[in-house]
């Protein structure tokens, strides 16, 4: 007997080792290709930014130092006036100041959401065309798609402080103009991107009908396409605005009036300036996170939850209802001779919509929505004109001034110093990233729901998840920068933590999203939960987590040339030494590094995506 | 104008082979549709019914061969001439195809965009008498109600209905309807065929519909045309058709295992139908007798 048993399991061995092994799927080695090298270029960044303990130490001492000259906090409404004793030190007595500077606040905080919503309008209105020539269904002609594409991708790529000053010179004393213009078309790389994503997913058929009425293009892209890719595109449009809020900050620092330039102004008026930073920091971001709670409602609204009916305007609309049903006509009943003038009498009736609820929250959204735009644009009060006339030209092209848009160059800087700048750009967010990486494998995976022992740690990682979400990273990334005084290292920090809101949550969304069948035949036959998580949720998310990796790496580039702005150091610098000295072929010669730098990263993160599917 | 002889669709050596395609989706197909008549293209899926349609008004251009309808060579026509020619040609889709988020009365007056120059956003941006016109139409299909309702709100068969309501706001002279009925429970399908019937013959439609059922095809159409892989195989009145010699040719059109486990159900369907109809003439068969003396007057009518 067990001779047979040993001749089989000899006969299985050799056969075992004849069997050719198949070639792994692209999608695998891509997979770990990227975890492999965002590790490894991961830890170099990490490792080349320097944290060492001297440097953190520094680090500790320059917050002190900060904490000390910002404290006690001085908030609207309030004086703190700082006497020297005779002993040396400061004793600081705090008084009500009046109603002044509160409604000072009340104001740059109106100033800054008209910017922001007039921006954003304006980007949302150009990107129709934009997105209709980019989605591959509508597009007219393959040269059309590849020219809106590229406008997109551009749009991106610029930063929009870059266009603001470039605008400010070119409409020189045209008041909001400049800012408006330059975050609507910055904007438009977003929203155009993502809505012509909307546009190739939207269902062929209705416009195929529209076709076969024998309407033209045109009426088959409005009456069979915008209506159905119209919420996608509200909801991207909220979405920029709330980015284009927390842009706003970056702003200030280049002269657009808001509560951007009162933190920049108080970083530059001494002392008692230094105790008003704090107090503005957190009413940017109350600001920006009760912003983001409205406009998410508003997103969560339109992808089809209904209100339930218990509100003030629901009772109204009922009151509305009710009238209607009054004033309706009543329908003659008469003999078979009055049918037909009956019927004519119920179309007739027909013609004009009943004040239905739908119909009333639908107009009172549309009439918000319309006196918001008109609001922002009558308060930022552009001067419009100037976009048609009074072009100063000789503002970007005066040699003399060495304000020169042409030809471009790097100024004292060299090759060197350029790619140095990327490469630190580079450095932060590969950093960044690595780790966000880090801290999301560990809050990702628990906010899960089938990964999580229990509701109380699925909750407790979710609200962590959350929270960081919400919390403004770039303000808080700048104000980071702007305590420890330093440059690369701090942004990478920042930006590490922040990075930790949107891959934990994506990942924690992808984990919950891995068909459970798998699963449960692990824990079925006996496996442990972190056995069945190795086993089976982990090489079933594998593909997604790498996309979000990559989309994660794409927005740190991005952030980390804004950070650079403000003092994190690398391109972004750069291009704010240039826009300081005005040296706008130095700017232009920037900006080509910065879109290369970011077109290369979206290809490779584009193939990368590809490769996976 | 064309006179009654002239036929209304004249296709002649009709083929279509689609780029990348290995087989023809259709080969040598002629066929000409008399002006009023009822014709059912009967075939299994894939046996190049829509294909055909398309043909027809001019969404699909052929590879051989020529369309003619209403006197015009779909062929030759571009731009403004091919969508007045769209206009005159109703159209009525399998899966309905409304623009869901749009209310009811809007999607049919998008059936009216052919005669209108410019995008049209809203219903207020349609002429009244379009209105009027459309609401018309909506009472003609019984849902008057419901024109101001979310298009996708509304079930299957009430869908399908908008849609007839949208072809006919393009008062059309041909009606072409892929698989009507095809996404639709059986008591919806009944009412859609004979709202389509109906219609037809108030206002002297022609009607070129497409079928797969063989039983719903006999007791509508004037005439059947049978295709398979592509081409005609059977063009036949159904007055002097029996079911059984539809399903002996449509059992030996088919090749294929696939084909003929298709066939199978549907016998089967047909049994089943069969077998319920004489279990109710056996139950009412007084009442049956009243309503097979007025059927036909009513159907011709």
């Amino acid at each position: 007997m067990t001779t047979v048993q040993e001749d089989r399991a000899a006969s299985v061995a050799e056969r075992v080792a004849g069997i050719r092994r198949p070639r792994p799927r692209t999608s695998t080695i891509v997979s770990y290709a990227v975890i492999i090298g965002i590790a490894v270029l991961g830890v170099a960044s990490f490792l080349s930014l320097d944290y060492s303990v001297r440097n953190i130490e520094t680090t500790f001492g320059n917050i002190s130092r900060f904490v000390a000259s910002a404290t006690p906090l001085e908030w609207p409404g309030w004086e703190v006036t700082a006497t020297v004793q005779s002993d040396g030190t400061k004793t600081f007595v705090t008084e009500w100041a009046g109603w002044d500077p509160i409604r000072h606040v009340g104001g740059s905080i109106v100033t800054t959401l008209a910017l922001v919503v007039a921006g954003t309008s304006l980007a949302a209105l150009l990107s129709i065309p934009v997105a209709y020539g980019a989605a591959r269904n509508t597009s007219p002609h393959p040269l059309v798609m590849v020219l809106c594409r590229g406008i997109g991708v551009v749009a991106r790529a610029i930063p929009d402080v870059a266009l603001v000053v470039f605008f400010a010179f070119l409409w020189f004393g045209a008041g909001t103009l400049a800012a408006i213009v330059g975050v609507g078309l910055h904007s438009v790389g977003m929203i155009s991107k993502m809505m012509a994503d909307s546009i190739e997913q939207i269902d062929e058929g209705p416009r195929l009908a529209v076709k076969a009425t024998g309407g033209s293009t045109t009426q088959q892209f409005w009456a069979g396409v915008v209506p159905q890719a119209l919420p996608a595109w509200i909801a991207v449009t909220l979405h920029r605005a709330d980015i284009n809020l927390r842009g706003t900050v970056i702003l200030g620092f280049v002269g657009v009036a808001g509560l951007g330039y009162d933190l920049d102004d108080a970083l530059h008026a001494g002392p008692s300036g230094m105790r008003r930073v704090i107090p503005i920091v957190l009413v940017i971001i109350a600001l920006c996170i009760v912003f983001e709670i409205l406009s998410s409602s508003i997103r969560a609204r339109l992808l089809g939850v209904r209100p339930t009916g218990r509100g003030l305007g629901d009772t109204l609309v009922r009151a509305a209802q009710r009238r209607t049903a009054r004033t309706a006509p009543a329908v003659a009943t008469g003999p078979r001779a009055d049918a037909i003038a009956e019927r004519n009498q119920r179309i007739e009736s027909a013609l004009h919509r009943p004040w239905d609820r739908s119909r009333v929250t639908t107009t009172i959204w549309i009439w918000l929505g319309v006196a918001a735009i008109a609001f922002a644009y009558f308060y930022a009060d552009p001067d419009v004109i100037r976009l048609v006339t009074g072009w100063r030209f000789d503002q970007v092209s005066n040699e003399a001034l060495d304000r020169a848009v042409w030809p471009p160059n790097f100024g004292s800087r060299d090759w060197a110093d350029v790619v140095g700048a990327v490469v630190t750009t580079l450095t932060v967010a590969f950093a960044a990233t690595l780790m966000a990486a880090i801290i999301s494998a560990i809050v990702g995976p628990l906010s899960a729901r089938n990964v999580a022992p229990n509701g109380w740690v699925r909750n407790f990682f979710r609200g962590v998840a959350l929270f960081v979400r919400a919390v403004p990273d770039l303000v808080v990334a700048i104000l980071f920068i702007l305590a420890t005084g330093f440059g690369p290292q701090a942004a990478a920090l920042a930006l590490g933590v922040g990075g930790v809101g949107l891959l934990g949550k994506l990942i924690g969304d992808s984990m919950e999203e891995v068909p459970n069948g798998p699963e449960r035949a692990l824990a079925a036959a006996g496996g442990s939960r972190p056995q069945v998580f190795f086993s089976s949720t982990v090489p079933m998310s594998v593909p997604s987590l790498v996309s979000h990796l990559m989309y994660l790496l794409e927005q740190n580039v991005r952030a980390a040339t804004l950070l650079g702005i403000v003092g994190g150091g690398g391109i972004g610098f750069l291009l704010m030494n240039a826009l300081q000295g005005r040296h706008f072929d130095q700017v232009v010669a920037f900006l080509l590094v910065i879109i290369v730098m970011v077109v290369v990263i979206e290809s490779v993160s584009i193939l990368i995506r590809r490769a996976l599917k | 104008m064309t006179t009654s002889d002239t036929p209304v669709v004249q296709i002649t050596g009709l083929g279509k082979t689609y780029p990348g395609a290995r087989e023809p989706a259709l080969s040598g197909v002629s066929l000409s549709v008399a002006r009023g008549e009822i014709v059912v293209l009967l075939g299994l899926s894939g046996s190049g019914k829509s294909t055909l349609l398309r043909h027809i008004n001019g969404l699909e251009t052929p590879t051989a061969g020529s369309v003619v309808s209403i006197g015009q060579d779909v062929r030759a026509l571009k731009g403004r001439e091919l969508r007045t020619l769209r206009g005159r040609i109703g159209f009525i889709f399998q899966q309905f195809e409304l623009v869901g988020p749009l209310t009811v009365l809007e999607n049919v007056l998008t059936g009216s965009l052919s005669t209108l120059r410019g995008p049209r956003v809203g219903t207020w941006s349609y002429p009244r008498e379009s209105r009027l016109k459309a609401l018309a139409h909506l009472e003609r299909v019984g849902l008057l109600e419901r024109a101001y309702q979310r298009a996708d709100t509304l079930s299957g068969g009430q869908q399908q209905r908008v849609a007839i309501a949208r072809a006919l706001m393009q008062d059309p002279e041909i009606l072409l309807a892929d698989e009507p009925v095809a996404s639709l429970d059986p008591e919806s399908s009944s009412q859609v065929m004979s709202l389509i019937r109906e219609i037809a013959a108030e206002r002297g439609l022609t009607v070129v519909c497409s079928l797969h059922q063989v039983e719903l095809a006999l007791g509508w159409g004037d005439r059947v045309v049978g295709l398979r892989a592509g081409e005609v195989v059977l063009d036949t009145p159904t007055d002097d058709l029996s079911k059984d010699k539809v399903m002996e040719i449509y059992g030996r059109v088919a090749t294929t295992t696939g084909e003929l486990a298709a066939i199978e159900q549907e016998l089967a369907e047909v049994r089943e139908q069969l077998l319920s109809e004489e279990l109710r003439k056996g139950a009412h068969e007084h009442e049956l007798e009243r309503d097979l003396d007025r059927g036909p007057d009513s159907e011709k009518s």
